[in-house]
């Protein structure tokens, strides 16, 4: 090539090269690759999963995943209630108390319960009932799908074995190792009967097919559904006696929302929740029940104090409930008043049999001072022996107390304006209706004193106290009664029914009968219609009132002391309390 | 020493005896029975017949009696009528709650008591003397309800340092082989249960000490100063030993057995004081079981667990009777 040409395309290049050149320099720079860090956060997974690097055109992502720790466990709810006893046996039928009664209730359930604090009655293991015209069959439909603790099915064979084996005497459990209350409650406090007798309440248990049980009753029973309510109904697992026999006390199987775990004897008994409960286990707060055992209410009270438990059962001092009210830390939960105090007076003895005596004792009573004094703000003066709570109820009924000028007046007209000495008996033992009977009875014989009545104050051991007070030893007594259903009849027969339909003796008393009454509360007590009974029930009570043989003093609420912790908790008139309700704040 | 022994064991038997005719005629004095204390304030009077035909209250006295002995005599204790619950099942579960609570004591009260008195007897008359004793007089004088109640609330609710009763903690686990559960945590080698176990413990041991605690203190004084002053006492001191020397290994083996005896008789008294302690603390020991037993009128209970006290203490009393020969070799058994 020619030196020309040479020069002519080394110049063409250059041109190039330069016109290249500013081209570059005239378009836009792309700017440098952003690096983008995205973190990616992936719970519960043990460590770094990935660090994933994208490259894009325009940015680089690093994508880094990294793992936090797994959220926590939630911790297993324990909650501790003390209690001022132990269970004596954890099998329905067998026993009576109230230590017994509210471990048991978590473990097992009964065809109906008491709704929340009221004594009205709703489904639990019965869906629903129907009852005869008659009054006297009863058809419970019962729910499906239930099991027990142990895995064995709820159905109408293990209904049937719950209720036979209290009623029928011949059944292979109705044996003496079995009943060490020789089933008191069925027979005598519910009044059921047995098989074998002839005026027995219940006549007949059958099955109509799985999930249905019919019961037949000699006659209609106002209080027999309420009666099915209570604990010692509770529906235990034929399968465990099988397996456990005579231990089967100590190994308790129900269908409750919370099944055994261990009993330390006059320590602890721990129950765990019932993972396949039908009412639902994730509505049950609470995983570990432990129901431990303080004799002493001071000391069950510091131990509430101190948070070693997180609620007391009933039994507090009147001061330290008064205390536990002002405590930051701690409420106080009032059980709805469900008992009445009395003051007895045996007929019998002269001069009590005549009503102007009587009247006169009764408004001598400054019953506003006890209370107000001797009860540490848990007492409210009674008027007749129902508490306000309970149906049956007669607001009619005026409070005979507080009058001493009546009361000298009516005795002078008794011609016993002189006064009169006679023997008063209290108890030694404190009860929820009389928290301190000594000095109630001091308080008492102070008032009679005023009206020149003088009283020897005289008690005994509590369990010859009420041998005797039943039996008519005493001129005057005082004596209570906490229900056990809410029923009327249940306050107002076991005092003052002559001859219960169905049983043997009655328990009439210290002089004092009144056909009348009687009758009223036979009638009552067979009509299953509560707008039918309520209006006997108030007449009962007027006649009662009229004939003044027993002077209500005072109902009693229960201070029940928990931690400000605790929430749910409901306090019911009979006692009978859930724990599936409760919850406890961390 | 052999045949000694082994005659103190045979009059173990009519002593046991005549405390279960004792006790049993004792409960059958006490008012009511138990189917009047089972029963609600209006039972029916029939339900009381009930219970006691089913319990053959009824029978005869002496028939009561020799059925109870023939069953005692067959190794059967019998079962509680409140529970029906075999007794010797509850002895088993309870008695070493009792016995962990009470050696506890026993152990803090000679640990502690023993070197007080020693102490106050070396510096008789000085300040630590006077305030050792003051402070035994006080053990001994305080009620362990009150003392109890006093400490649960300063150390257990105020400062929070260990808690108000029971055993073990409730979230605790722990394997029970022997019913003694430090035991138990020693042998499963469970440390957190027995770090659990031991400030549950502290607290009521140290209230039932009190009482031992000081009747040891002023029985080791009183005893210790008998020593000091003998002629061998002066002896080894003129010989130029060391007082520790003196004291320790001199002085106090021979005034040990006074000492040794109140320690005897006190077994009796921390069963009787472990019932009111096991009541303040929620201890689950026997103690508190036989008071319930008396409240509830459950006859076999209290007869068999009397027996069971009875026994134990003739055991106790049985040993110090024979340590005697070993700390004192002048004395000697035939």
């Amino acid at each position: 090539m020619s030196t020309v040409w040479m020069k002519r395309f080394l110049a063409l290049l250059s041109l190039v090269a330069i016109l290249a050149t500013l081209a570059a320099c005239a378009a836009p720079t792309a700017p440098p690759p952003q690096v983008v860090k995205e973190t990616v956060i992936v719970a519960g997974t043990p460590k770094v999963v990935e660090a994933t690097k994208i490259v894009e055109q325009t940015k680089i992502v690093e994508r880094v995943v990294t793992a936090t720790a797994p959220p926590p466990t939630p911790r297993p709810v324990t909650f501790v209630f003390c209690n001022s006893g132990d269970a004596s046996r954890i099998d329905p039928a067998d026993y009576t108390d109230g230590q017994t009664a509210v471990r048991a209730e978590q473990i097992f359930e009964t065809l109906v319960e008491f709704e929340g604090a009221t004594t009205n009655v709703r489904p639990a293991l019965a869906e629903k009932w129907e009852t005869s015209a008659d009054g006297k069959t009863w058809t419970f439909f019962l729910r499906k799908n239930v099991k027990f603790h142990d895995g064995t099915p709820f159905n109408a064979d293990a209904v049937i074995w719950n209720f036979a084996r209290q009623w029928d005497d011949k059944h292979p459990y109705h044996t003496k190792e079995y009943a060490a209350n020789e089933w008191t409650y069925w027979h005598d406090t519910l009044g059921f009967g047995f098989k074998s007798e002839k005026g027995a309440l219940v006549q007949d248990i059958s099955k109509v097919d799985d999930s249905t049980v019919k019961m037949v009753l000699s006659d209609a029973s106002g209080p027999f559904l309420i009666n099915i309510a209570i604990f010692s109904n509770g529906i235990a697992s034929p399968a465990s006696f099988d397996k456990f026999k005579i231990d089967a006390f100590k190994n308790p199987v129900g269908t409750g929302p919370f099944k055994f775990v261990e009993w330390v004897k006059d320590d602890r008994m721990v129950l765990e929740k019932n993972k396949d409960w039908w009412g639902g286990a994730n509505t049950v707060a609470i995983d570990r029940l432990v129901f431990r055992v303080i004799k002493d209410n001071s000391a069950r009270y510091l131990a509430v104090k101190a948070g070693d438990c997180n609620g007391m059962g009933e039994g507090a001092n009147p001061d330290d409930a008064v205390a536990a009210a002002k405590d930051p830390n701690l409420q106080v939960l009032a059980r709805p008043p469900f008992n009445v105090g009395y003051f007895a007076m045996n007929q019998a003895v002269k001069p009590l049999d005549n009503l102007k005596v009587r009247q006169a004792i009764a408004w001598a009573i400054n019953k506003k001072a006890i209370v107000d004094a001797l009860y540490g703000g848990n007492g409210v003066m009674a008027t007749q022996f129902l508490p306000q709570s309970l149906w049956g109820y007669n607001t009619d009924i005026k409070q005979t107390c507080c009058d001493a000028a009546k009361a000298t007046a009516l005795l002078k007209e008794a011609g016993l304006e002189k006064g009169f000495t006679i023997d008063f008996w209290y108890m030694p033992v404190s009860r929820p209706y009389f928290p301190d009977p000594k000095a109630i009875a001091g308080a008492i014989a102070a008032d009679l004193a005023k009206v020149g009545i003088t009283t020897n104050l005289k008690t005994q051991d509590w369990a010859q106290y009420r041998v005797d007070a039943r039996d008519g030893k005493y001129a005057m007594w005082l004596l209570g009664w906490t229900g056990d259903n809410g029923d009327p009849d249940n306050f107002l027969s076991t005092f003052f029914l002559d001859v219960p339909p169905g049983a043997g003796a009655g328990t009439k008393c210290c002089g004092y009968y009144n056909k009348d009454l009687n009758d009223l509360l036979i009638k009552a007590a067979r009509l299953a219609d509560v707008k039918a009974r309520e209006p006997l029930y108030k007449q009962a009570a007027t006649l009662i009132d009229a004939d003044m043989s027993r002077i209500p003093i005072a109902h009693s609420t229960v201070p029940l002391i928990f931690s400000k912790k605790v929430s749910g908790y409901v306090p019911n008139a009979t006692g009978t309390e859930f724990f599936k309700t409760v919850k406890l704040a961390p | 020493m052999t045949r000694y022994f082994i005659r103190r064991l045979i009059s173990v038997i009519p002593t046991l005896l005549g405390v279960t005719i004792i006790v049993f005629l004792f409960i059958h004095l006490i008012p009511g029975d138990p189917a009047s204390a089972m029963l609600r304030e209006n039972a029916p009077i029939e339900v009381a017949e009930r219970i006691r035909e089913s319990l053959g209250l009824n029978k005869p006295l002496y028939e009561q009696y020799l059925i109870y002995m023939g069953k005692l005599l067959r190794g059967d204790l019998g079962r509680s009528i409140t529970t029906n619950n075999p007794i010797i099942d509850d002895v088993k579960n309870r008695l070493p709650a009792t016995a962990e609570l009470g050696l506890t004591a026993m152990l803090v009260a000679i640990l502690v008591g023993v070197p007080a008195g020693i102490i106050s007897a070396v510096k008789r008359d000085s300040i630590i003397d006077t305030a050792s004793m003051l402070l035994s007089l006080a053990g001994v004088s305080m009620p362990i309800f009150w003392l109890g109640l006093m400490a649960m609330y300063l150390f257990a609710v105020v400062l929070h340092w260990v808690p108000t009763g029971t055993r073990i903690g409730v979230d605790v686990q722990l394997e029970r082989i022997t019913n003694f559960y430090l035991l138990d945590a020693l042998l499963t080698g469970n440390f957190v249960a027995l770090t659990d176990l031991v400030r549950h413990l502290v607290m009521p041991a140290t209230v039932l000490s009190t009482v031992s605690l000081g009747l040891i203190a002023r029985m080791t004084r009183s005893s210790m100063l008998d020593v000091l002053n003998q002629d061998y006492v002066r002896t080894a001191h003129a010989k130029g030993l060391a007082e520790r020397v003196v004291v320790l290994k001199h002085a106090l083996k021979n005034a040990l057995l006074p000492v040794i005896t109140i320690v005897g008789l006190q077994v009796g008294g921390l069963l009787s004081g472990a019932i009111l302690t096991e009541t303040i603390f929620g201890w689950p020991g026997i103690g508190r079981w036989v008071y319930d037993s008396i409240v509830f009128r459950d006859y076999p209970v209290i007869q068999g667990v009397t027996l069971i006290f009875a026994l134990i203490f003739v055991l106790v009393n049985l040993i110090v009777d024979l340590s005697y020969a070993f700390i004192d070799p002048r004395i000697r058994y035939g």
